[in-house]
């Protein structure tokens, strides 16, 4: 195969040499291939399956066992339900981005797995900053300072990081085998997916709708657990691998 | 999906039902173009046989994660990918190399493409080509491999930017500096030759 190169700008044969000779496999790889049974290969949504119904279930625990926000009533019905749609969408669109390959690929693709995870962030920061509904005398307030806005945003995202870390866990089981590149791209994807996960729960449970709290404490918790994707996937994923 | 990703991927299913044929019919298909983007990445032919048989054991132990249907080739482009960051790691762990005599150990010269010296054509071809390979050696790493992946072994940009993690919109832009800055540094190179 020789091909200039092709844009044939630089008039040079860069794409030559493709049917170098290889060296035949090696004994330790002939004696595994002669050895071999067939093996169930994956679809394109099992990674996603895997990691889904294990981090939903401590989700679904939590909006059983812990009680509802007592200003759910008050609120309006639309914004509610939009609002959930939102935090779901979120959640739904980064896993999908993370841990689905594109028709006829076998691997996730990391630009988009990012891309989808900074547009779903982005939205659940404009979201918050600029749609979160108080219910007037039936929402509480937090008394004014940073110091209760601090506290109450760091009780929320106690509760929203584990849930993140869940899928970002499952996320590492069911992409390990894969071996993907580009594990900080896919770990902010998988972060973003399960804080996203994360302010779902809190959607329904928290009843501080004041703006500064929902803002930071449930949009912030997301971009928090994103972080920690991006820190600890390529550590976990990517190196001492197979 | 083309012909060639076709032909993979009927290979890569018979491979996974259990057939050894199929193994051989898939090395012979793309251990020579793996074994040129392994020479291209790392510069060294002994290492880059060695990253070779790694990369295609790797395919083997994970050939349960395949995708039937799927197009491989991109994948086991990334698994080359992969096993030659880890051996790029590892040497920087370790430092240097050193033969028992204390001294460096002598690699042979390696080309971009893979071609042994006697199959590079004419003289004239094979100056330029050299010329290319030299000037290739100054590029950062992610413009050497953008242009590698999608100048020499003819990946697109989606496919390039999954083997190496990245956006394809970063790849079109890795790959378009180091088109500029190679036809830079082998016009500069013509201007210097006497005529």
């Amino acid at each position: 195969m020789t091909r200039k190169d092709s844009d044939g700008e630089l008039g040079l044969d860069i794409r030559g040499g493709l049917d170098a000779a290889a060296p035949p496999p090696a004994a330790e790889l002939l004696a595994k291939v002669g050895a071999m049974k067939a093996v169930r290969t994956r679809g394109r949504f099992a990674a996603l399956v895997t990691v889904g119904v294990a981090g939903i279930i401590g989700p679904i625990a939590l909006l059983v066992l812990m009680p509802w926000r007592r200003d759910l009533g008050a609120l309006p019905p639309a914004w509610v339900a939009g609002a959930a749609a939102i935090w779901f969408g979120a959640f739904a669109a980064s896993l999908v981005a993370a841990l689905v390959p594109a028709r006829g690929d076998v691997l996730p693709s990391a630009g988009r797995a990012s891309g989808a995870a900074f547009a779903a962030v982005a939205a659940l920061a404009v979201f918050t900053l600029f749609g979160s509904v108080e219910a007037p005398g039936v929402s509480p307030r937090l008394p004014p300072g940073a110091w209760p806005l601090v506290l109450s945003c760091s009780r929320c995202i106690a509760l929203l990081l584990p849930v993140a870390v869940v899928f970002l866990v499952a996320g590492i089981v069911a992409l390990r085998p894969v071996l993907p590149m580009g594990a900080r791209r896919i770990g902010v994807a998988l972060g973003a997916a399960g804080g996203a996960m994360g302010g779902f729960v809190l959607h329904w449970h928290c009843p501080l709708a004041q703006t500064a709290h929902v803002a930071l404490g449930h949009a912030g918790g997301v971009l928090l657990a994103a972080v920690a994707g991006a820190l600890l996937l390529p550590a976990l994923l990517e190196r001492g691998g197979r | 999906m083309d012909d060639e990703a076709r032909e993979a991927a009927e290979v890569m299913t018979r491979y996974c039902a259990g057939e050894s044929a199929a193994f051989h019919r898939l090395y012979a298909l793309l251990a020579p173009r793996i074994l040129a983007y392994l020479w291209g990445l790392i510069r060294e032919k002994a290492t880059a046989d060695d990253l070779l048989q790694q990369t295609f054991l790797k395919v083997h132990e994970a050939r349960s994660a395949y995708v039937r249907g799927a197009n491989p080739i991109p994948w086991i482009y990334t698994i080359a990918h992969r096993t030659c960051l880890d051996e790029i790691r590892r040497r920087k762990r370790s430092r240097v190399r050193l033969t028992q005599d204390g001294t460096l150990a002598a690699e042979p010269a390696a080309d971009l493409t893979g071609s042994s010296a006697e199959n590079r054509g004419e003289p004239a071809d094979r100056e330029a080509a050299n010329a290319a390979m030299a000037a290739l050696e100054h590029l950062p790493d992610n413009q050497r491999e953008a242009l590698i992946l999608t100048k020499v072994h003819g990946r697109t940009h989606a496919e390039a930017a999954m083997i190496t993690g990245t956006t394809p919109g970063a790849i079109k832009l890795r790959a378009h500096r180091a088109y500029v800055s190679l036809r830079q540094m082998l016009a500069s190179g013509r201007e210097k030759k006497p005529a």
